[in-house]
């Protein structure tokens, strides 16, 4: 940790000096903390495309499937939309974790808990499945109640992290998922499938559009900052 | 008008103070992410992180996580401060020059 001082940049120009310029200082400023943003926060865009991808994906060929069959889905149906979802699940968890890492104090392990949390709202997911099927349960009870159980947990998980974070559209989204489990489970199948895929794998996308535009506008706000202007078009400082 | 403080004046530690700003107040954050964000050398985010320190603005914790050493740093309240102070002042100046 020893270094010495020529390392330095040496004495910092004075406020009254002509080099100095307050609208670049500004600059490197925002552009610094942009940074470290993005090292340290989830991308939103990223989880909501994945999430978009493999819901709207993964019941379109259950919703293929079942119609077809004119009955559950059969084939290569299930393990696909399985292979989707943990794809989706393990993109999350790498992405998040390594966003994560290298931070410590209350909001980092808020996140770890909400992180866990997901794997608790679904710990007693398969004794449910497993009891209503033994207790005589239908093919169709069994995939309507296995649908509406995991957009009940997911639905709420999504307005517990927007209350904690706090994240307004996130909130909202839980709210979504929740009404698209009702509604998918009052289609009945297999237009249960079809509404998942639609609203739900649709209401993700709408997500990651969303956020890619308040990104966008975020970064062309911090470029138009008062005085920015006369640095537009020069090299970035940092590298 | 007010003086820039020049202990976050300097480009280098003024990025180093925008970065640990960038974290919500009770978080602190590895030397080695913090190094990776800034793409400095270790050596040279080290001293201007002890220049920060000695005046004040950065606070250093030092632990183990398992067996390997990891440095945290996190700005003081006063650091926070400072730098609030600062692009306060650099904002009044871009003003004061507009009029």
């Amino acid at each position: 940790m020893t270094t010495p001082d020529h390392h330095d940049d040496g004495a910092p120009p004075p406020a009254g000096d002509p080099a100095f310029d307050p609208a670049e200082t500004l600059r490197i400023i925002e552009e610094s903390q942009q940074r470290a943003r993005k090292g340290i926060e989830v991308d939103g865009r990223l989880l909501y495309l994945v999430w978009g991808l493999a819901w709207g994906i993964g019941y379109l060929v259950l919703w293929t499937s079942a119609r077809d069959q004119g009955g559950p889905p059969t084939g290569p149906a299930f393990p696909i939309f399985g292979t989707l979802l943990i794809a989706a699940i393990v993109i999350t968890i790498v992405h998040s974790v390594r966003r994560g890492s290298g931070t410590r104090g209350p909001s980092r392990r808020a996140g770890a808990m909400y992180g866990w949390s997901w794997m608790l709202g679904f710990l007693a997911y398969p004794f449910i499945i497993a009891g209503i099927a033994r207790a005589g349960a239908s093919e169709e009870v069994i995939a309507l109640v296995a649908n509406a159980l995991a957009c009940v947990v997911v639905g709420l998980m999504y307005l517990a992290g927007g209350t904690f974070f706090p994240d307004n559209r996130l909130f909202v989204l839980g709210l979504w998922i929740l009404l698209t489990g009702g509604v998918a489970t009052v289609a009945g199948m297999p237009g249960t499938y079809l509404v998942m895929a639609i609203a739900g794998g649709g209401g993700f996308l709408v997500m990651c559009g969303i956020e890619a535009v308040l990104t966008a506008r975020r970064r062309r706000t911090a470029a138009c900052e008062p005085g920015a202007r006369d640095v537009v078009g020069q090299e970035p400082v940092d590298g | 008008m007010d003086e820039l403080d020049t202990v976050i004046h300097a480009p280098a530690r003024l990025r180093v103070v925008s970065t640990l700003a960038a974290l919500a107040p009770a978080e602190e954050i590895a030397f080695p992410k913090l190094q990776q964000l800034l793409e400095m050398t270790a050596g040279n985010l080290s001293t201007h992180l002890r220049k920060l320190e000695d005046a004040g603005y950065v606070r250093v914790s030092k632990t183990h996580t398992g067996r390997k050493p990891v440095t945290y740093l996190a700005l003081t309240r006063a650091g926070r401060r400072a730098f609030e102070d600062y692009t306060a002042t650099l904002t009044a100046l871009l003003k004061g020059a507009g009029t």
